[in-house]
């Protein structure tokens, strides 16, 4: 539930009369179910099998490069936006991804033990290494500044973030097919708010 | 599995260097409207503008510097050459959105191959 409503909390802040066709809206609302999902495994996971965290962070990564490959595979010019001169924001949804991607190799098994032998220090590395791809990730959304234009709907974008990472929350789990019904869910209602409703 | 995310990764590489092969034009970065600046193609169609204001682009005709094409003056001043991109986004893009918004017929708010594409007519 919690997993559904923050779906849907961080695709609510985008301007829901913002629209950039079709093709561009569905792109980003990938991008928001991937970030959606980001934060919400921000929110400390109790540990043992059947590991949800690291089933649903393999869903995340795989949403988010989605999101990536759609528009390098749809749109001949966005690739100019990843080539030297790029703006900043482009460059911070990179290294999102890549440390996107570094999480979930590094976390594992069994090249986790290989490398970590103290679970006490791998956590703190994982850690740190998510709240960086989590503000590399903010700061790609931030500061590209199209769904999002207005302060406020930046600053709760941010309060959300800041409540799943740093909040007094209960462990969290999520089933991946609920990352999923609510993602293709929130999909749906934000191409259709915008290309049909309007 | 890090091999495929590896595949993945140099799938992308190719892609952002070379850009996709099949289905759509490719646009480049040339030097293009009489000047050395490397610049993307760009695509625009006066008849589908008409009816708006002509001055809400031509500042020219306010400010009187006749000369040469707009876009000359833009890929050549160095005044406002390191602004092109943001200029012609902002002028562009937010009475697109405007439209957009309003429930008007708008043109291309967002994606990038809508409007840079070769235009011989522009």
């Amino acid at each position: 539930m919690l997993l559904a409503g923050l779906i849907l909390a961080v695709a609510a802040l985008a301007d829901p009369w913002r629209a950039g066709g079709a093709f561009w809206d569905f792109g980003n609302a990938i991008g928001f179910v991937a970030l959606a999902g980001l934060i919400f495994q921000m929110i400390p996971a109790p540990r043992g099998p059947p590991r949800p965290h690291e089933r649903l962070g393999y869903w995340v990564l795989g949403v988010t490069l989605l999101h990536a490959f759609w528009f390098l595979a749809g749109d001949a010019a966005a690739r100019f936006y990843l080539l030297p001169g790029g703006p900043l924001h482009m460059w911070l949804g990179l290294a999102a991804v890549l440390l996107l991607a570094g999480l979930s190799i590094l976390a594992r098994m069994p090249d986790r033990l290989r490398l970590h032998p103290s679970y006490r220090h791998f956590r703190k590395l994982h850690r740190h290494l998510a709240l960086a791809c989590l503000a590399a990730a903010l700061l790609h959304v931030l500061l590209s500044g199209f769904y999002l234009p207005h302060g406020w709907q930046g600053a709760g974008l941010v309060a959300l973030a800041l409540i799943c990472a740093f909040g007094r929350l209960r462990p969290q789990v999520a089933a991946v097919p609920a990352y999923l019904m609510a993602g293709g869910a929130t999909v749906a209602l934000f191409v259709l708010i915008r290309e049909v409703a309007l | 599995m890090k091999w495929a995310l590896a595949a993945l990764f140099l799938a992308g590489v190719v892609l952002v260097v070379a850009g996709l092969p099949l289905g759509q034009p490719l646009p480049d970065r040339a030097a293009r409207f009489g000047g050395g600046l490397r610049v993307l193609p760009m695509t625009f169609s006066h008849s589908s503008h008409f009816g708006k204001p002509c001055a809400a682009c031509h500042h020219e005709f306010a400010d009187r510097t006749i000369g040469p094409p707009c876009m000359t003056c833009h890929v050549t001043d160095h005044r406002v050459a390191p602004l092109l991109e943001t200029q012609f986004h902002d002028l562009c893009q937010s009475c697109h959105l405007d439209e957009s918004a309003a429930g008007r017929p708008s043109g291309p708010t967002r994606r990038c191959i809508a409007c840079h594409l070769d235009d011989q007519a522009f």
